[in-house]
């Protein structure tokens, strides 16, 4: 297989005309986003800029504590986003939520990385960073859908989860109906993208291996190994998010603190 | 109103100059109560005026900012209330059954570790819907099928099942027709062990209480003695 081939500066210039499409679409049907879409190009091309740079340094130097530290900020900007998202309280629900993220990034990671990569140092650049990427990322997907679905279930539903506990249910138990539907709301994407894999889509992982230079065979590999840490990864950020970020969340006598959403004005 | 002989009894609701606020609105304001055991009260006055916040101060639902709330002489803590809940039935206004049929509401509670001895309550269900005219058929019915006073009778059901000595009632007969109504009132007096504490625009109809507390009407700025 051949190595992939760089893309000149003026190459990926080019590739800017292709959102001639879709600002004409936008134009032509006077669709009110064409400054938003502005702004997240320049947001875009900024950031993969800054991060380009920063990621070659990181791969040249391959250090164990600066690709643990890059991991752990992603994880952070992801754990602020996912607050944000949510409409919750950022003191209230970020730490144990970082708590959550780390385990479902690290645990996954680790066991893709040493168990069946068979690297000795955990987390080399090569792999770790892009690898940590696609399962936080997709842990970032699930637990917006996850957080937001438990905590708002219970608020729209505040009067059948307060008859639980007054016919006799423990918090657990009380929460348990919420936390089976939050997780089953933030699994159903990946199981429905596993059903679904290299028939609908080539999926990511796939494609860059292939235009890495990487065979079909070892690409399909590589990306079965993702989906599972992904699933996996997604799974118990999920869980471990929802039981964590309760601790904080309700009141000593079982019942939603309505402190913890920003908007507390909405009922 | 029928006075009974109470000394000596255990005080199994008791509220002690509560006070509750809602943001910048009290919603209660030196609010006292005191239920022994056996005895039952109407709780009445306009809407808004704190009715149901007395409840939820019974339940723990809502934290008094002032005063104290005791069941059974107990002291209600954040240590203590998940015990105390074990000891009141309530039924809600406009209950909320959740998802699935009526015998699934009906079943659900039986699945708490609290309630694992009383497994067997439910073989009374049939007895019960006899009792407050309710067809056997809609065990089978979807919850969001049923009508506000079919809603109302299944929640009532549901709590006399937990064989708890305190009730707490809020407005468990506004949506009945007169004779549905009059069982659940026949049924509510003879019960002469419970204490029950029962929210109603109509204590005239509660005959067999021995108070009828009466929360004044200024919404800003309610309480009673």
């Amino acid at each position: 297989m051949n190595r992939i081939v760089d893309i000149g500066v003026w190459q990926l210039a080019a590739a800017y005309l292709l959102l001639a499409f879709p600002f004409a679409i936008m134009l032509w049907y006077r669709i009110p986003m064409i400054g938003e879409t502005a702004m997240s190009l320049v947001r875009m091309t900024v950031q993969l800029i800054l991060v380009g740079l920063y990621l070659q340094i990181i791969f040249r130097l391959n250090i164990l504590w600066l690709n643990a530290l890059w991991l752990v900020v992603m994880v952070t900007v992801a754990d602020v986003s996912i607050v944000r998202s949510c409409s919750l309280r950022l003191g209230r629900i970020a730490l144990p939520l970082f708590v959550a993220l780390i385990a479902g990034t690290s645990i996954p990671l680790l066991l893709f990385t040493g168990l069946i990569l068979r690297r000795t140092n955990l987390l080399d650049a090569q792999y770790a960073i892009p690898i940590g990427g696609m399962i936080l990322g997709n842990c970032l997907r699930a637990d917006i859908v996850g957080i937001r679905t438990f905590y708002e279930s219970i608020r729209s539903t505040e009067k059948a989860y307060l008859q639980s506990l007054a016919q006799g249910a423990s918090l657990h138990e009380a929460i348990r109906p919420y936390v089976r539907k939050a997780t089953q709301a933030a699994l159903a994407p990946t199981v429905a993208t596993m059903a679904t894999i290299g028939i609908v889509a080539l999926p990511g992982m796939m494609t860059g291996a292939i235009l890495g230079g990487a065979g079909p065979v070892t690409a399909i590999k590589y990306q079965i190994a993702i989906m599972i840490s992904i699933f996996s990864g997604t799974a118990i950020t999920v869980a471990l998010g929802i039981r964590l970020t309760t601790r904080n969340s309700f009141t000593g006598y079982g019942a939603l603190d309505a402190t913890v959403f920003r908007d507390r004005s909405k009922k | 109103m029928r006075r009974t002989e109470t000394a000596g009894l255990t005080a199994a609701l008791e509220a002690r100059d509560v006070q509750v606020r809602f943001g910048e609105q009290a919603v209660l304001r030196a609010f006292s109560l005191l239920l022994r055991a056996g005895e039952k009260a109407v709780l009445t006055g306009p809407s808004g005026c704190g009715k149901s916040t007395v409840f939820r101060c019974f339940l723990g639902f809502a934290t008094p900012e002032a005063g104290s709330i005791r069941i059974d002489d107990t002291e209600l803590t954040a240590g203590t209330v998940w015990r105390l809940r074990q000891r009141v039935a309530y039924v809600a206004q406009e209950p909320d059954l959740g998802v699935g049929t009526a015998a699934e509401a009906i079943e659900r509670p039986f699945h708490f570790r609290a309630n694992a001895h009383l497994r067997r309550n439910p073989d009374r269900v049939p007895e019960l819907f006899e009792r407050f005219h309710l067809d056997r058929d809609l065990l089978h019915k979807d919850v969001g099928a049923l009508s506000g006073g079919e809603k109302q009778r299944v929640a009532l059901i549901s709590a006399i099942l937990l064989d708890r000595p305190i009730f707490l009632l809020d407005e468990v007969t506004s949506a009945l027709d007169r004779a549905s109504k009059q069982a659940v009132v026949d049924y509510l007096r003879s019960r002469q062990d419970a204490t029950m504490l029962m929210v109603a625009h109509d204590p005239e109809a509660f005959s067999f209480v021995s108070q009828v507390v009466t929360l004044p009407g200024n919404p800003k700025m309610a309480g009673a003695a």
